[in-house]
């Protein structure tokens, strides 16, 4: 098989025969014993399994497993070192009988090698945009998942954070293009499409990289999944080489933040007081005007005799002097400083026949709210194994087990809550207090039914999500003919989930009622089947490639509930529903659905002279849940880059290292809709005649299923069609890289959930039609600014611009209302009436107009924009007010290193876009942020007056809340120390860094100052992580 | 190399059977957890969707819709205390063909609409199914029949709210884009054509309770001729009129010969548990079906029991915490002082069975004990001097504890109507009729009870509008109104002061603040008696008239005018039965009493109301929706398709 290895490089074999004829004239005769030892050079770790040959002869040997070798050779002979992953390397032997050698990392096979879909290509070769984010980068930051460590790193994927541990937050890809179909990107781990949901069960640090395909011209090889990109997910496997071990650990510290406080009791009660006013002047006083027995009846103090006692601390002595009464800490009994652990053991090691991988990782992530946390088990082992030279195979397995306890839950609760356990303690009166005289703690503090106690309420409501997924990739790959592989990937991907809620008895959410049990299980199966064809040919300048792929991929996913009430024994949650009396049931369901997908795909790549470089692909997609006749469409893509740099005419161009333009165009699929939805259900019910039960069916019936869908048995798939335009450069010596990408599309055939008058018996059906664009700039930018001996500065930039707008819809050129759909505006956008800020007496008027038509203006309250003049509020005076999703968006990362210390500035922002922080309702029943309204002392007021009503008050309080959502704001600090080579000698370990990091330690800039943009909330974490990465 | 080309040709061979096995039916779709609607043509799928469509019905007592378009906006009721649809009732400026939700509870203008025709829907494809798939005989006949009611109850319910609606009556299985209305001439002829054949269709005794019968067809086809000769159709109903007057007549008339009213108002509404002695009364026509079984409750269950009630447990006496029995109290509707001073509250019992005014004490506290009078409504007059501020409220004693009531309400304080105060929007006497005590938990939404959609005392005063509209009055008030008069009254020996509502059907432990108890003799200040009463009037003369009517009629201005003063009448005689049973605002819209009644006893509406609102606006989703000549309508073709002034 060595004969042929070195027919494969005929060149290459010429020249061997050239040198060894040369030197064969030299006493050939005098054979010499020579040893040493192999090792890298990167670590001094020493490599096992090196060939070692003498070259120009097939004599040879092999490093032992501490990479020590002997060799007897000619005196004037050279060693051919050659090793997968290193540059071979040839030392001449000039009579030394001891050469230890140090082998390099083959850079271009290791880090400059970029996964495109289907294979892998050399960084230089790629023609598409993509973005690689290695495992350094993903290590530097200490996340709880692998969409946190990409958050900022790559200019057009946005994400969004979600601080809910064990949540994802929401990955757009060059914005939205869809108006119903999904929006999410495809995932793809180790080669296997996942069909159910994302990547947050991966240990981030069993990733070896993610790269990120943007443009059609490269998601187009993944067809109907594509068109909102690809996220390639390659985790990590064994190397060739010495055995290496890993230790990664880390403790984050944090505490939540917020922004918005709430009123203390002594403003809240002020403000209640003005609602009251405002309602009725007549008969309620003034808010700074207070009296006892108005005070009496507007806080309830009949329903709550321990609140009133507080507030009757601030009327002792006659007068009202609101400092004297209490607030109460309701947000301190329901936060906690958060520890989070996260450890992670791995080892890999091999040689040339068998690699391995191993790791077990350990998450234990506790939320800053009470009751909510996420542990995770995971672990990775991957083997890789080439029993033949014509053979390979190998394995790899991801498995982890997630327990999410995803705090105060509201299902099954018998009135409305907050949607967490801190968003209700924002909700109880500020002057209210937790216990009665006896220690009890009161229901609704207050005396408003419907404001109910936090106190707790984390021990009385649980809900748990455990999550086991186990992604499986199998391949085997065989070498038929020089450059023609046949690989055959499998790829099982099982995830089972369980929900289970309890609420006691005891809990404020069932209050006067049983306690309330669910249990929910889903099990979700899924698998890919690939075989794939590859074929690669050098011949002269003209380098040709070949994928051949025929695929299919299955998934089944089922589910069923039950629920009910009237647990008999609280330490039987949801785990014993069958003690439950029967008539206590509420819920019983199981559902299933299949789909498949069968899928073709070609892809040629040939380059002309490594200058320019050419890539066809085209891939049939089947899909299961399309009408029959138009399951099947074809994706095509081509991609052409031209190195300029490699040009004879530019060889004389030294401050210009590398030039590469690119040009793609691609068509991308997406059927992102649920099974079923050619087959025409129909709902399944069952009615009473007396107490007699019939079985009934109806094609639709809002009281059984607020979907009322009609099957569209010409269902097809959206399609987007995308043409991209690159530049990837590299000036003065590297010191300054970039990639910039410039992109347009248009999606058409839009699936869109089209409402259809209900006179067809339906009033909503799936259709394609419609279209939008989008376009766009990518850029990064990567710099070194300073190198000076021991020191560095480097500065990434990444940065995008996208706008997407809607072409056409369901009616052609006509604005969807309903849907906040407008032709020419963005997919996404605030809609309602414009704000004219406030009306103030002077308009008194202009209010009387509008009150002559049916309005009910007075001064302080929220004037709207009449658009058309007409002195009438309507529907027809409400405009685009803006669009929801940021234009802009930006990451920024500043590294600077001195010595062994490195510390690093990340900056992560989002511009131009309006967010509808909803406005201030202030209804006077409720509590309220603290905020600047308006009153008979505060006319020029931020705010409306507030007007005491449960439903009704302000109709046009929501105008006030427009905002621009732009926010700059440092992700994180951190500090990093390597220790230095003397103390890790004596400490007998490879390499050991220490780091410590500031999560969100604040905000750069930001025009709501009441909302932290990054999550959209109120509140936001904030703390130091602790760390330590060792290698062995 | 030999054998890696033979492994090639052998993997090839493998990779192309792989491809074909997979081509063959890897892709087909099968839905195996659900039947689809090609089962709806077999003779077991027809009869099951038959069954399916009774659900449609119950579409009336499934959300906040009912309230929203038939009891808001008139003189019977305005906005409690929750302003969640308050728009139905004032016709401000957000009642439009899109309303801006002010919540989730916000019923949307389109929502009846929906409703109406995806019922439609379902009949179509009955009558086309049926009429295809079935043999002849009974079963066909049946079921034909309940598809024609079904289709011709929806339209009549569309037209009595929007006017001409378009007229679909075969089933499409692709989208149909292009609609306009029909005429309401043209609904009316379909609902009557629809109602006649569902008459000759169905049996006259049903094969279970709650199946529509012909009496059921009977009733429903005499609404439907008295509303096609009715005021708001008077533009064109002229050749009509005199026949449409008969025919209602003559189907009233046997639905009343077929039945009879219950004994006494209140069995209507003493509900003791599931399925029981009130659901099942000859004087119930029709009744949606509930019951407690959880397969059939679907996502609503009859909602109804919530919206009426006033808020008792957040009293200011305290002593009151929400239970089962009381109700959850969402306040929707706050009983208007017309809804209250209509009836003679000395002589008709219906008040006193309509409307809750006492409640028992049920989280003791302090010398009040369990079971404790612990909160009272007063229903009193202007002239009352026991109750010159509110403070005299607190010093009513109950004779039976000894204690003083520690809450306690009444209409007038110091001569003024105290419950239009603003600040007792969420108290006021409750209309009981809908309390479900069969509900498992206090705070559980879907109740059980059943809703009644056509009862014979409704028959009765069908008939007694008829032959008003035919100058027959004396025949009116004899035949018809005097009998469901003389129902309401007190009997011989009958506790004046017993009262009962479905929260009695409650049997649990305590908290039950359920009293079975009223305030008749608290609020009428008269000494005991168990004499009967006698309501019987004899004509429709000034004179002769009842105090309370002649106080409206003299409201209204039509003292002077028999017809006005006999349908003033026979309005406020349907208001003392069916308060709150909605019909209110298709009886007053109908007869176009709409706006003088709404002007005059509901003091929100009054500001708004006009004419236009005689008339739903068509949604706005729905123009929004509809093509003309493959394209979407222009705004001026949207108006053209809206209502007059919307």
């Amino acid at each position: 098989m060595k004969n042929e290895f070195l027919r494969f490089n005929v060149n290459r074999l010429i020249a061997v025969m050239l040198i060894v004829l040369l030197h064969a004239t030299a006493g050939w005769a005098q054979e010499l014993q020579v040893s040493g030892k192999v090792t890298s050079a990167d670590d001094n770790s020493s490599l096992p399994g090196v060939n070692v040959l003498v070259k120009g002869t097939t004599n040879g040997t092999v490093t032992d497993s501490d990479g020590n070798y002997a060799i007897s050779v000619p005196q004037n002979a050279t060693l051919v070192f050659t090793f997968i992953g290193y540059t071979p390397t040839e030392v001449v032997v000039g009579g030394r009988t001891t050469i230890d050698v140090g082998m390099e990392a083959d850079i271009q096979q290791l880090s400059e090698v970029v996964v495109v879909g289907y294979g892998t290509v050399k960084k230089s070769d790629v023609t598409g945009s993509i973005v690689s984010v290695g495992s350094e980068e993903l290590r530097a930051r200490p996340v709880a998942n692998a969409l946190e460590a990409l958050q900022g790193k790559a200019a057009g994927v946005d994400i969004t954070s979600n601080e809910r541990p064990g949540e994802l937050g929401q990955v757009r890809i060059r914005g939205t293009r869809s108006l119903l179909a999904t929006s999410d990107p495809l995932y793809v781990v180790d080669g296997i499409p996942l069909m159910s949901g994302g990547i947050e069960n991966l240990n981030t640090l069993d990733i070896e990289s993610i790269d990120v395909l943007k443009d059609a011209s490269a998601t187009a090889i993944y067809g109907s999944r594509g068109a909102n990109g690809v996220i390639l997910v390659t985790t990590k496997r064994g190397k060739a080489g010495q055995m290496t071990m890993n230790y990664s650990g880390s403790l984050t510290v944090e505490n939540i933040q917020d922004l918005s406080p709430m009123m203390d009791a002594d403003e809240y009660i002020t403000w209640r007081r003005w609602s009251y006013y405002y309602r009725d002047p007549n008969n309620y006083p003034r808010g700074d005007e207070p009296t006892q027995d108005n005070d009496f009846a507007i806080f309830l103090g009949a329903n709550d005799p321990f609140a009133w006692a507080n507030i009757m601390k601030g009327w002792e002595g006659g007068n009202w002097d609101g400092s004297k009464v209490k607030t109460t800490d309701w947000l301190g009994m329901v936060t906690q400083t958060a520890v989070t652990q996260n450890h992670t053991i791995s080892a890999s090691g091999g040689n040339d026949k068998v690699r391995a991988f191993g790791s077990f990782g350990y998450l234990d992530n506790e939320g800053t709210m009470k009751g909510q946390s996420f542990k995770r088990y995971s672990t990775k082992l991957s083997v890789d194994l080439t029993p033949k030279e014509w053979f390979e195979m190998g394995v790899s397995i991801n498995a982890s087990y997630g327990v999410q306890q995803y705090g105060q839950s509201t299902t099954g609760g018998q009135v409305s809550g907050p949607n967490s356990i801190y968003a209700g303690a924002r909700g109880v009166f500020p002057y209210a207090v937790p216990y009665d005289d006896n220690g009890e703690r009161i229901q609704s503090p207050g005396g408003d039914d419907y404001v109910r106690t936090i106190v707790d309420e984390w021990k009385l409501s649980e809900n748990q999500r455990t999550t086991i997924r186990a992604l499986g990739s199998f391949y085997a790959q065989v070498n038929i003919l020089p450059g023609l592989r046949y690989r055959v990937n499998f790829g099982p991907d099982f995830r089972q989930y369980q929900n289970g809620i309890f609420i006691d008895e005891k809990s404020v959410v069932r209050v006067g009622n049983p306690s309330y049990a669910s249990l929910t299980n889903e099990t979700d199966f899924s698998w890919t089947l690939d075989n794939l064809i590859y074929y690669d040919k050098t011949i002269g300048k003209h380098k040709i490639g070949g994928t051949l792929l025929q695929t299919s991929s299955s998934r089944n996913r089922n589910w069923s509930n039950i629920n009910g009430t009237d647990v008999p024994y609280t330490k039987q949650k949801w785990n014993a529903l069958g003690a439950i009396p029967l008539e206590s049931l509420r819920g019983y369901s199981s559902n299933l659905e299949e789909q498949q997908l069968l899928s073709y795909m070609g892809r040629i790549t040939y380059g002309l002279s490594d200058k320019y470089l050419l890539t066809l692909s085209g891939r049939w997609d089947g899909a299961s849940q399309l009408a029959d006749g138009n399951k099947w469409s074809f994706f095509p893509s081509a991609a052409l880059a031209w190195r300029v740099t490699e040009e004879d005419w530019m060889q004389n161009t030294t401050w210009l290292d590398q030039l590469k333009v690119r040009v793609g165009v691609g068509t991308t699929g997406n059927a992102a809709i649920r099974p079923y939805m050619t087959k025409g259900g129909i709902h399944s019910m069952f009615y009473p005649y007396g107490g007699t039960i019939a079985q009934g069916y109806a094609p639709s019936e809002f009281q059984i299923s607020a979907d009322a869908i009609m099957a569209n048995h010409a269902l097809s798939w959206e399609r987007t069609t995308q043409y991209n335009f690159g530049i990837d450069f590299s000036v003065l010596n590297s010191r300054l890289t970039g990639t910039v990408d410039v992109y347009t599309s248009r999606t058409t055939d839009l699936l869109q959930e089209m409402s259809i008058s209900p006179i067809n018996s339906y009033t909503t059906t799936y259709a394609n039609i419609g279209e939008t664009k989008n376009n766009g700039i990518d850029i990064t930018l990567n710099s070194v600014n300073v190198k000076t001996g021991d020191f560095t500065w480097e500065t990434s930039l990444n940065a995008a611009w996208q706008k997407n707008e809607i072409v056409s819809l369901a009616n052609g050129k006509s604005d969807d209302i309903g849907n906040l759909w407008f032709i020419g505006e963005s997919l996404g956008v605030v809609y309602g009436f414009d704000s004219d800020g406030l009306w103030q007496e002077g308009d008194a008027d202009e209010m009387a107009l509008f009150n002559a038509n049916d309005r009910n203006f007075s001064a302080g309250m929220s004037r709207p924009v009449d658009q058309n003049g007409d002195k009438i509020i309507d529907a027809r005076d409400r405009v685009v007010i803006g669009h929801t999703q940021p234009r802009w968006t930006l990451g920024l990362n500043n590294m600077f290193r001195y010595k062994n210390f490195d510390l690093s500035v990340f900056v992560y922002g989002r511009f131009d876009y309006t967010v509808n922080t909803g406005g201030e309702f202030q209804g006077g029943r409720y509590t309220q942020r603290d905020i600047d309204y308006y009153n008979e002392n505060n006319k020029n007021a931020e705010y409306q007056k507030p007007i005491y009503d449960v439903a009704g008050g302000d109709p046009f309080f929501n105008i006030l809340g427009y905002r621009s959502g732009s926010f700059l704001k440092i992700r994180n600090i951190n500090l990093g120390y390597r220790l230095p080579e003397s103390v890790i000698e004596k400490l007998k370990i490879n390499s050991l860094r220490l780091y410590v990091q500031a999560r969100n330690p604040g905000m750069l800039y930001s025009k709501v100052d009441f909302l932290d943009m990054d999550t959209g909330l109120s509140t936001w974490n904030r703390g130091f992580v602790f760390g330590l990465d060792a290698q062995f | 190399m030999k054998y890696n080309k033979s492994l090639l040709r052998i993997l090839a061979l493998a990779g192309c059977m792989s491809v074909m096995n997979a081509c063959s039916d890897f892709l087909n779709e099968e839905l195996t957890t659900q039947r689809d609607t090609e089962y709806l043509k077999t003779p077991q799928g027809i009869r099951e969707l038959a069954v399916g469509i009774y659900y449609n019905l119950r579409y009336h007592f499934a959300g906040e819709w009912a309230y929203t378009y038939t009891n808001y906006g008139t003189d019977e009721f305005r906005t409690g205390g929750d302003g969640s649809n308050q728009m139905w009732n004032s016709y401000d400026g957000n009642f439009s063909p899109m309303i801006t939700a002010v919540n989730s509870n916000t019923v949307m203008p389109q929502a009846l609409w929906d409703n109406m025709y995806i019922g439609i829907g379902s009949a179509n494809l009955l009558i086309e199914n049926a009429s295809a798939g079935l043999p002849e005989g009974e079963e066909r006949n049946t079921i034909l029949g309940e598809g024609h009611f079904l289709r011709a109850f929806n339209y009549q319910k569309l037209v009595r709210q929007y006017g001409g609606v378009p007229l679909k009556l075969t089933p499409n299985t692709t989208p149909q884009r292009e609609f306009s209305r029909n005429s309401v001439q043209e609904v009316m002829e379909q609902v009557i054509a629809d109602f006649t054949e569902a008459y000759n269709l169905l049996p006259a005794t049903p094969s279970a309770p709650g199946k529509i019968t012909k009496d059921a067809a009977a009733h429903f086809l005499a609404k439907a001729y008295l509303f096609r000769a009715s005021e708001i159709n008077d533009s064109w109903n002229s050749t009509t009129k005199t026949a449409d007057l008969t025919k209602g007549l003559e189907f009233a008339d046997e639905v009343i010969a077929n039945r009879q009213l219950a004994p006494n108002f209140a069995d209507l509404w003493n509900y003791t548990g599931i399925d029981g002695p009130s659901e099942n009364l000859n004087e119930i026509i029709l009744s949606a079906q509930f019951t407690a079984d959880i397969s059939t409750r679907g996502r609503m269950g009859n909602q109804q029991h919530l919206f009426f009630l006033s808020q008792y447990l957040n009293f200011p006496g305290g002593g009151l915490t929400r239970d089962i029995a009381g109700g959850r109290e969402y306040q929707r509707l706050h009983t208007n002082y017309y809804a209250i001073e209509v009836y003679d509250r000395v002589n008709d019992s219906r008040f006193w069975k309509s409307f809750k005014t006492k409640y028992a004490i049920n989280a003791p506290k302090g010398i009040y004990a369990h079971g404790d009078l612990g909160a009272m409504y007063i229903i009193n007059d202007p002239d009352d001097d026991r109750f010159n501020t509110s403070d005299d409220l607190l010093t009513v004693v109950d004779p039976i504890t000894g204690k003083v009531v520690p809450n306690l309400l009444a209409t007038y304080v110091g001569g003024q109507r105290y419950l239009d105060l603003d600040a007792n929007a969420n108290r006021f006497p409750s209309l009981n009729k809908y309390l479900d005590g069969s509900r498992a938990g206090t705070a559980d939404v879907p109740g059980n009870r059943d809703g009644i959609l056509a009862r014979l005392a409704d028959t009765y005063l069908t008939a007694a509008e008829i032959c008003i509209r035919q100058g027959e009055y004396s025949k009116a008030i004899n035949d018809y109104i005097n009998p469901v008069r003389a129902r309401g009254a007190y009997k011989a020996g009958e506790d004046r002061a017993a009262y009962t509502d479905g929260g009695a059907a409650y049997q649990g432990p305590p908290p039950n603040s359920f009293y079975d108890r009223n305030s008749y003799y608290e609020s009428n200040e008269i000494p005991e008696t168990t004499d009967a009463t006698d309501l019987t009037i004899t004509s429709f003369d000034y004179a002769d008239l009842p105090e309370e009517d002649q106080r409206v009629i003299d409201e209204l201005g039509h003292a002077g005018d028999e017809y006005k003063r006999a349908l003033d009448f026979l309005l406020n005689e349907r208001s003392r039965e069916l308060m709150g049973e909605f019909y209110r605002w298709e009886d007053l819209s109908r007869t176009l009493t709409l706006v003088e009644r709404a002007k005059a006893f509901n003091k929100m509406a009054e500001p708004n109301i006009t004419e236009r609102h005689n008339l739903r606006p068509i949604p706005q989703t729905h123009l929004d929706i509809i093509q003309k000549n493959g394209r979407a309508l222009t705004a001026d073709e949207k108006e053209a398709e809206q209502n007059p002034g919307y």
